[in-house]
């Protein structure tokens, strides 16, 4: 009986529903061309960037591993030991620590020792990366956070103010940071501040990129809600869209500090501030197991804020 | 002229120009009413009540309120097409319109009180309502309304902490912040339950008694509009095909509500 009755409806009627809905019919010859023509594409680029595997593997691997044999063991003495801080003699290590109130002599010392002696430093750079970072991150947020009210379709004032502003943005977005750090030594001088100031360009460009795509997406309900209480602009978007957009933008501004610690880092071969600087110098100076160290210490940096971020990311959402 | 608290006079609204889904909607509510709104899924009722706090724009017809509706001073009694507002004039028209939605639409991330307390916006200045400064006496109301509603142990809970029904009530709650003449309620209970639903409408139904508030409800059960309704109106098709009470609401007008338009 049971057996009879395990042959259900669906089983009677498959056969008759293929037949009625059979599945569309796959386009063999439009496949076919398309493969050929992505594969004559990439062809074309793999020669253009002289793609060969043989150099890499018969004349590449020598020279890679002798590279990285001259990078070990990593050589932290510059780290550890107190002579590369040149400390000033006059001055005690805590009297260099602590705000505590000096003659005017000594504290001219403790001035130029922080802002020249301990940013070459490897511990200085370092801390001038991190430095940099942030507060490149917090500028361009600061400006980034009114821009992509404007930049958001669903917020925008005028269609018009939308278009020209996510145009400007795009075309900003296209320049490399590099090339914005150039442009900003060339203006305040060599050092971090022309550093944090091309960080804060360019990251205003994508922060209000990002946000302005969060602000497009959130639920539309409530502003009209907020409009039918007979609301103002600012007031809806105060009510209806900074709560619902909080947390992306707090996950948008750890991610892009993040970024910003690499990005600082490399700075620095332009002469913009930060561990750069230091890591370029001791490439063309051999000093290969000193580099390997400062990059030990850049990818531990790189690692715990990331950490730290993922943990606060968290907590915000 | 009678009680009325405003009528609307052949209002149309196509989105191309070609398909209506108002087509010339006439009628006139009197304060005080407590009105079912009965139809079918894109007969127009959504769009009908959005016409009248303007959310969205009717392409031709009126919708004709007395002038102290807008000011609140009674010897305004000169007529105002709403149709025809703008800018500041129109924030004073929605603020005396609350409106109640299917979705609840409060603001997840915000404390029941500062929802309630947003429906107090439009009274606001742009500075005290964009950085949520609330006096003491907006707070008292505030906590006031959340008791009206009997979610006064929830104020300062996170909005989203609630049920659905709760999170109605919060709705309702801040559309009284707006001291409305007129509640609009776009299928307030179609995401509850039906025992929330009972509870929902009966607070609703109760403070627009209590503050003498008309209300536009569009419900899709023909029971609980039945129930709660002191008149109810048919839509089919955007035209009103049924206006009475639920006395006169018999089968055949019901077959005519919910006939398919063909």
């Amino acid at each position: 009986m049971s057996e009879i009755k395990s042959k259900s409806k669906t089983e009677e009627l498959k056969e008759s529903a293929y037949e009625k809905a059979p599945p569309p019919k796959k386009n063999i010859g439009k496949m076919v061309v398309t493969l050929i023509v992505s594969c004559i594409i990439l062809f074309w680029a793999f020669s253009g960037a002289k793609f060969d595997v043989k150099e890499l593997v018969l004349n590449g691997v020598k020279p890679f591993s002798d590279t990285v044999e001259r990078m070990y063991p990593p050589d932290f003495h510059k780290i550890v030991d107190e002579k590369h801080y040149s400390v000033p003699a006059t001055l005690t290590p805590l009297e260099l620590m602590l705000p505590l109130p000096l003659d005017a002599d000594k504290n001219k010392q403790k001035t130029i020792w922080w802002n020249n002696q301990f940013p070459q430093t490897i511990l200085g750079s370092m801390i001038q990366t991190i430095q940099m970072a942030l507060a490149g991150t917090t500028i361009a947020l600061f400006f980034a956070f009114p821009l992509s009210f404007l930049a958001a379709r669903n917020t925008s004032p005028h269609p018009y103010v939308y278009t020209s502003i996510k145009s400007v943005l795009s075309l900003f977005r296209t320049l490399p940071d590099l090339a914005v750090g150039l442009v900003f030594v060339s203006a305040v001088g060599l050092g971090p501040f022309a550093g944090t100031l091309a960080l804060a360009f360019g990251t205003t460009t994508i922060i209000t990129k990002l946000l302005s795509e969060a602000i497009e997406n959130i639920d539309e309900g409530v502003v009209e809600a907020l409009k039918a209480t007979g609301a103002n602009y600012m007031q809806v978007l105060s009510f209806a869209v900074v709560p619902q957009i909080l947390p992306p933008l707090i996950s948008i501004w750890l991610y892009r500090f993040e970024t910003n610690i690499r990005a600082a880092s490399v700075l620095g071969l332009i002469g913009a501030g930060g561990m750069g600087y230091l890591l370029n110098n001791a490439f063309r100076t051999f000093a290969y197991r000193e580099a390997s160290a400062m990059i030990l210490i850049l990818i531990v940096l790189v690692i715990s804020v990331d950490t730290m971020s993922a943990r606060l990311r968290k907590m915000a959402t | 002229m009678s009680e009325y608290l405003f009528s609307v006079k052949d209002l149309k609204k196509s989105y191309d120009g070609n398909n209506f889904i108002l087509k010339g909607i006439n009628l006139d509510i009197k304060a005080g009413e407590f009105i079912g709104v009965l139809g079918l899924s894109g007969a127009g009722k959504s769009t009908f009540l959005r016409c009248i706090n303007r959310l969205i724009d009717a392409t031709s017809g009126e919708i004709i309120f007395k002038k102290s509706f807008l000011t609140g001073i009674a010897s305004d009694t000169q007529e105002i097409d709403i149709n025809k507002i703008k800018g500041a004039d129109l924030r004073l028209l929605r603020r005396k319109i609350g409106m109640v939605f299917q979705q609840f639409n409060i603001v997840k991330r915000l404390s029941v009180i500062d929802n309630v307390l947003s429906g107090s916006l439009g009274y606001q200045g742009t500075l005290r309502g964009t950085f949520r400064m609330f006096s003491l006496e907006d707070k008292k109301i505030a906590l006031a309304n959340l008791e009206r509603v009997g979610l006064l142990d929830q104020a300062y809970k996170r909005a989203d902490a609630l049920s659905g029904g709760q999170q109605q009530r919060v709705a309702i709650a801040r559309t009284l912040m707006q001291k409305p003449a007129l509640i609009l309620a776009d299928e307030p209970v179609a995401s509850l339950d039906p025992k929330l639903s009972r509870e929902v409408l009966s607070i609703l139904q109760k403070v627009c008694k209590e503050d003498g508030i008309s209300a536009l409800v569009s419900l899709h059960t023909l029971e609980l509009t039945k129930l709660y309704s002191d008149r109810i109106i048919g839509f089919q098709g955007g035209e009103i095909t049924f206006d009475g009470t639920a006395e006169e609401l018999n089968t055949d007008e019901i077959e005519k509500v919910y006939a398919r338009v063909k």
